[in-house]
């Protein structure tokens, strides 16, 4: 079968199993937001309501793959890796986790909950002075959540509460770009570059912003309101490429 | 990178940075062994491809970890080839040497585009790469034939073969080598 053929192919079948609405479709949603926004504890909050709700779950997180991840948390430990490298190598960790874990799961019906998507390293890199245009292509084929949750805190906020429980690391500090030696001043030195480019994506991408100062309960109740009014959301094409991509290397041809 | 002190009377702007690439890795390290040690200038040494130990890294991972796609692969490569460019071949050219990239950006983007990778999404990826003086092929029409487990190819036509969707490997290093031959210029005879 030509190429193109097969092409077509898959793009129908990508359709038609996403769009068939005898079966619950995957969904994937994404939670986005600086170290310290409260993210992880609702994302777990909102995981135990939704296995209760009936959901199969599939939490995904950043920077977690087993293949990539060793590669990258021995080169950070000994702060040899420069901006680009650090792009790259968290855009390899993504990519093998979206064709691994996530597009798998979604092709199976699941809900994939993704603490920290691929705009996290579009946030960080560019707070890192890398292009944003270049870092976003490094992310190709583009996979789309169906709602991302943006949890929003000032740099202060953000740098408090991780201050309160720990020092932060020499990349999460940003201690690679700010030339500042003592980790928490640097901290918020980046987290405030990190959160302006968070804010540019929540605008440019819709992100559904979630005022992270809030109680910790109020959250979680917006956060299933919200979710309750997007999950009937259809499929977008926007995800065709991805998934074409990943059929043509898995095999599944029906 | 191993590299000499070279002839002092070069001037430190004579740098040049010559790129060998092809399918084969032992025919690669083979020709940049020679056109090393055949120039005159002040050599910088051969940057060879996995300089940065990632590979090695991927190597040892265990089966569960799952297998790399063609991307993934290319991510680390550009990953390995920003390191290489960071602390081999940038320094030495700084220096006015002679470098020698063996791989470079052609290999990559040959084997990428053979496994059905967009044209634009390779070179964006490679965009950091400054270009090379020269571009050497290295044509060696039995290597793909053969076992040579070196190279960057050869390891990602195995890790291609792997998905069931994918092409056998040689099938991919034959289209690696016919995209390699439409992208890099030929060197002169001799």
């Amino acid at each position: 079968m030509a190429a193109s053929s097969l092409d077509q192919k898959l793009r129908r079948l990508a359709r038609s199993h996403f769009e068939d609405r005898s079966r619950r479709r995957g969904l994937l949603v994404a939670f986005e937001g600086p170290d310290g926004s409260g993210k992880t504890t609702q994302r777990k909050l909102f995981k135990t309501w939704l296995e209760a709700e009936g959901y199969e779950v599939v939490t995904t997180k950043w920077n977690s793959s087993d293949l990539i991840r060793p590669i990258i948390k021995s080169r950070k430990s000994i702060h040899v890796l420069s901006p680009l490298e650090y792009s790259l190598l968290h855009a390899a960790d993504f990519r093998h986790r979206v064709e691994t874990e996530i597009l798998p799961a979604l092709w199976d019906g699941k809900l994939v909950v993704a603490d920290r998507f691929l705009f996290t390293g579009l946030a960080r890199d560019a707070a890192r002075g890398l292009d944003f245009d270049r870092v976003l292509k490094l992310y190709q084929p583009l996979l789309w959540p169906d709602m991302v949750f943006y949890f929003s805190v000032s740099a202060r906020t953000a740098r408090d509460r991780i201050a309160a429980t720990r020092t932060p690391k020499f990349y999460e500090a940003g201690q690679d770009v700010t030339a500042i030696d003592e980790p928490t001043a640097s901290y918020e030195r980046f987290i405030t570059r990190v959160i302006r480019e968070y804010e540019s994506l929540a605008l440019i991408f819709r992100f559904i912003t979630v005022d992270g100062e809030r109680s910790i309960h109020d959250q979680h109740h917006e956060i299933r309101r919200l979710f309750r009014e997007g999950e009937q959301r259809p499929w977008s094409d926007w995800n065709l490429d991805a998934v074409v991509e990943w059929l043509a290397m898995t095999g599944i041809r029906a | 990178m191993a590299g000499d002190d070279g002839d002092p009377r070069v001037k430190a702007n004579d740098s040049r940075l010559i790129a060998i690439d092809g399918v084969s890795a032992a025919a690669i390290r083979d020709a940049a062994r020679r056109l090393a040690s055949s120039t005159r200038r002040r050599r910088g040494g051969v940057s060879s491809w996995g300089a940065s130990g990632i590979f090695d890294e991927l190597g040892v991972a265990d089966a569960d970890a799952g297998t790399p796609s063609m991307r993934t692969l290319l991510l680390l490569y550009a990953a390995d080839l920003a390191f290489r460019l960071r602390w081999e071949i940038g320094p030495a050219l700084e220096e006015g040497r002679l470098v020698i990239a063996a791989p470079y950006v052609a290999t990559a983007v040959a084997v990428g585009r053979a496994a059905g990778l967009d044209a634009a999404w390779l070179a964006d990826l490679f965009h950091f790469a400054p270009p090379a003086a020269e571009q050497h092929l290295i044509d060696s029409p039995s290597a793909g034939h053969s076992p040579d487990h070196e190279g960057f190819v050869e390891l990602a036509c195995l890790h291609a073969e792997k998905h069931q969707g994918g092409p056998t490997r040689l099938e991919l290093m034959d289209r690696t080598r016919r995209h390699l031959s439409a992208s890099v210029r030929r060197p002169a005879a001799g």
